[in-house]
């Protein structure tokens, strides 16, 4: 497979980001990863669970979002089902799983989110954001 | 075994790098198991290739202490440093790897030296805080050619099924 990015990130506006998963060591590697890609971020927020995901959701002004699924007390596709349909306005949304059937990655997909499953490389998760980042609204 | 020039290109054989600034064009044929790491920064224009077998020199010391391009631990950092010495830049140094295929299935595989040559460069580029470019990696016995063409930057693949930029 050939893969290749060109990682236009930098003439975007900085990026609110949530990054909602119940490992430390994998959102600091989120972070990390987002960081050497020169994504331009602004407020990173971190939340261990669904719940917190979803109050930081309701309270910040996030444009994306990089969600698991399983975690405790809400898991990340209840966590978006709660938030609804994605809107223009909405974050950005990447799903990323170790669950990578076909089936669970469609299921994400219906939703109008981006996937990505556990374990990456740290470009697959760059290439993953610069291609949520540069989807159309309509494609979401 | 040093790089060679033939026909305007020059060959990075198994075991060998090359970094410079003259606008050369930096080729490693028939990568199996072995990466070929290609970096570049286009502001000082500077570059290398490097061809390399093995994952770590910690597999065999004494071998490796006269060899240090054979292995990926060893090579990846010279290939970066030479590339520092002519005014490159880590920050903007863009990276390109192919190879790592393995060899067959378990049994035909057993060492798994491509496997273990990515997990090494992964690690090595991780810790550093550097993200790879462009890749073509893994699969099952793909034989790959990796350029590197220092007068643009643009890094070339070839495979039996196919040619294109990287």
């Amino acid at each position: 497979m050939i893969d290749r990015s060109d990682a236009p990130a930098a003439a975007q506006a900085p990026l609110t980001v949530l990054v909602a998963d119940d490992s430390r060591v994998m959102r600091a590697m989120i972070i990390r990863t987002l960081r050497l890609a020169g994504i331009p971020l602004g407020a990173v927020h971190e939340a261990a669970d669904g719940e917190a995901g979803l109050g930081i959701l309701a309270s910040e002004p996030v444009t994306l979002a990089l969600v698991d699924i399983n975690m405790p007390r809400l898991s990340g596709l209840d966590m978006l089902a709660r938030l609804g349909r994605p809107t223009a306005r909405g974050p950005r949304v990447i799903v990323v799983s170790s669950d990578g059937s076909d089936a669970r990655a469609a299921q994400v997909m219906e939703m109008g989110h981006g996937f990505l499953h556990k374990p990456f490389a740290p470009e697959d998760l760059r290439d993953a954001v610069l291609r949520a980042l540069d989807a159309p609204d309509h494609d979401r | 075994m040093p790089a060679t020039r033939t026909n305007g290109e020059r060959i990075v054989g198994v075991g060998a790098m090359c970094v410079s600034n003259t606008g050369e064009r930096l080729v490693a044929h028939a990568l199996g198991s072995c990466l070929g790491v290609a970096v570049f920064d286009p502001v000082a224009r500077v570059g290398g290739l490097l061809h390399v077998p093995l994952p770590a020199s910690t597999d065999d010391r004494e071998r490796s202490r006269g060899r240090p391009l054979e292995y990926v631990d060893t090579g990846v950092p010279a290939l970066f440093r030479d590339c520092y010495r002519l005014g490159a830049s880590k920050a903007r140094l863009r990276v390109a790897v192919a190879g790592g295929a393995s060899a067959g299935d378990a049994t035909a595989d057993g060492f798994q030296i491509g496997k273990r040559n990515l997990i090494m460069l992964r690690k090595l580029l991780w810790k550093n805080g550097i993200l790879i470019h462009a890749h073509d990696v893994g699969g099952t016995r793909v034989w790959r050619t990796l350029s590197l063409d220092l007068a643009t930057g643009r890094v070339w693949l070839r495979t039996p099924d196919r040619e294109g930029e990287l």
